[in-house]
């Protein structure tokens, strides 16, 4: 396919995404308030009770195919991202070798063990998920761009806006990024604190490649991407006075989050805090209703469990203080009250390994 | 390490009727398909205008009466070969209906 046609059907599915944001998502939540204010109290329903209500009807069952196949048409398929990006390997590949490939900015461990469940599902509908192709992080990037189709280029992006709230008045000497993808969450940290030491780790080799690749090219000399599992890294314990994560603790099943966090406590200095983001905070039954079903749909199996969790308690059992559940604003012009669109529910999730604590 | 290939599964099925969840996704096709085409022929236009060669202001004119007369018949023609599937009618002779094999008996 030419670059014109790829451009063109992708805008025409992110149109068609945000007719399904706007219009067709407030449509189905009307039609819930409609029954529900008929029925019982709103407040108190469950989720199965929005399910009764919701999932006969045409169109919760349109709205459900679209938010599949949406997706699944933005990756895959004549026009998808997997395709055009195939189509054009040998010079993609040929910009991935221009990456300095070993050494100050890059670490790459081929021998690593993937875990069964990140292997096991083709996450967000990418086939081949972020890991297996060399051109997965290229292909993620270009997907990322669009994932949440209201969030314009205006503003502060979301990665910014979290650095902003992670930061708060403080610079910390050492940062490390769990999870980092292609380094869309590392960057904000490696620019603003060009005297700090910024590491940042992901098991997805296409995606660091990359992160690595962006980070010579804005000259960073203060980071580094490492091939390695978040939840057993080879840090010394008390190595760094902030931990983040972005997108990430959804991604892994509740025993792997357990991991995560216990990792995250130990390469933390006392009084290091650790700020994550992710999608947990849902007020109501509808919300949450709405979130299992993109779960499902979006080939997202641990996003769904991560929301049932009590991780204000998982994070005291694990010895965290001062912890912090807040919602968070993914854009400047979004007002969480009056909001009526898709979205999702951002949360900050945040934490502090106590002082004076050496374990 | 490298990713196993395993054997497709079934997809997910929103609709009470699985034929509605494929004939679905054969329509987004087509509509992404015609958008792709639709974006083309208006880049193809602005070169043409661009180099002379077409006056796209006239192109934009509404057609006047002969024009439109001229071009019913195919009009029709098109709505005919879209909307006569409706009908359920057969073009050759053939035995009518739905018909089903299940109660054939072998050897019969
Ligand atoms: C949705 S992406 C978010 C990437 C990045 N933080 C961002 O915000 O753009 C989730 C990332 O988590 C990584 N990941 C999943 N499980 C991991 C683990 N156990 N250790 C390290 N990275 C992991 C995936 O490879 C993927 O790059």
């Amino acid at each position: 396919m030419n670059d014109r046609s790829f451009v063109a059907a992708q805008d025409f599915l992110l149109s068609a995404k945000t007719f399904w944001t706007t219009t067709l998502y407030g449509a189905v939540r009307d039609s819930y308030a409609d029954k529900a204010s008929s029925s019982q109290d709103e407040a108190s329903a469950s989720v199965e009770a929005v399910a009764e209500a919701l999932e006969d009807t045409t169109l919760y069952q349109f709205y459900a195919w679209l938010e599949r196949h949406l997706q699944r048409m933005k990756y895959a398929g004549r026009y998808g991202l997997v395709s055009y990006h195939d189509e054009r390997r040998a010079a993609f590949l040929d910009s991935l070798d221009q990456i300095e490939s070993e050494g100050r900015l890059l670490e790459l461990n081929e021998n690593l063990d993937l875990p069964a469940y990140y292997t096991g599902v083709d996450i967000h509908q990418h086939p081949g998920g972020v890991w297996s192709d060399a051109l997965a992080g290229i292909v993620y990037e270009r997907g990322a761009r669009t994932t949440t189709p209201l969030l314009g280029a205006a503003g502060k992006d979301v990665h910014e806006r979290f650095t902003d709230v992670a930061l708060g008045d403080g610079a910390p000497k050492t940062v490390l990024d769990m999870g980092c993808g292609f380094g869309k969450s590392t960057q904000p940290f490696y620019r603003r604190l060009p005297d700090s030491r910024i590491e940042a780790v992901d098991l997805a080799a296409p995606c660091i490649k990359l992160a690595a690749g962006m980070a010579q090219k804005a000259q960073a000399k203060n980071v580094r991407f490492r091939q390695m599992n978040a939840s057993n890294t080879d840090y010394a314990s008390g190595s760094f006075d902030l931990v983040t994560s972005t997108m990430v603790l959804h991604e892994l099943p509740p025993k792997t989050i357990g991991e995560f966090l216990d990792e995250a406590f130990r390469v933390l200095s006392p009084g290091g805090r650790m700020v994550n983001l992710d999608f947990y905070s849902l007020p109501d039954a509808f919300r949450r209703f709405i979130h299992h079903g993109h779960a499902r749909r979006n080939n997202e199996p641990y996003m769904g469990p991560l929301a049932e969790m009590d991780l204000s308690a998982l994070l005291k059992s694990k010895g965290f203080v001062d912890v912090e559940i807040v919602p968070f604003k993914e854009s400047d012009d979004i007002d969480l009250e009056a909001n009526e669109s898709w979205r999702f529910p951002w949360t900050v999730i945040a934490a502090t390994k106590p002082d004076g604590c050496t374990s | 390490m490298t990713r196993e290939s395993k054997p497709p599964r079934a997809e997910q099925q929103f609709f009470d009727d699985p034929a509605i969840d494929r004939i679905m996704g054969a329509f987004m096709s087509l509509a992404t398909e015609h958008y792709v085409l639709l974006d083309r022929f208006r880049a193809l236009e602005r070169e043409l205008a661009k180099s002379g060669a077409i006056n796209s202001a006239a192109l934009d004119q509404e057609p006047d009466e002969s024009e439109r007369a001229e071009s019913l018949a195919d009009r029709n023609a098109f709505v005919e070969a879209l909307m006569r599937p409706l009908l359920g009618e057969q073009d050759a002779l053939g035995a009518p209906g739905k018909f089903s094999l299940k109660t054939t008996k072998s050897g019969a």
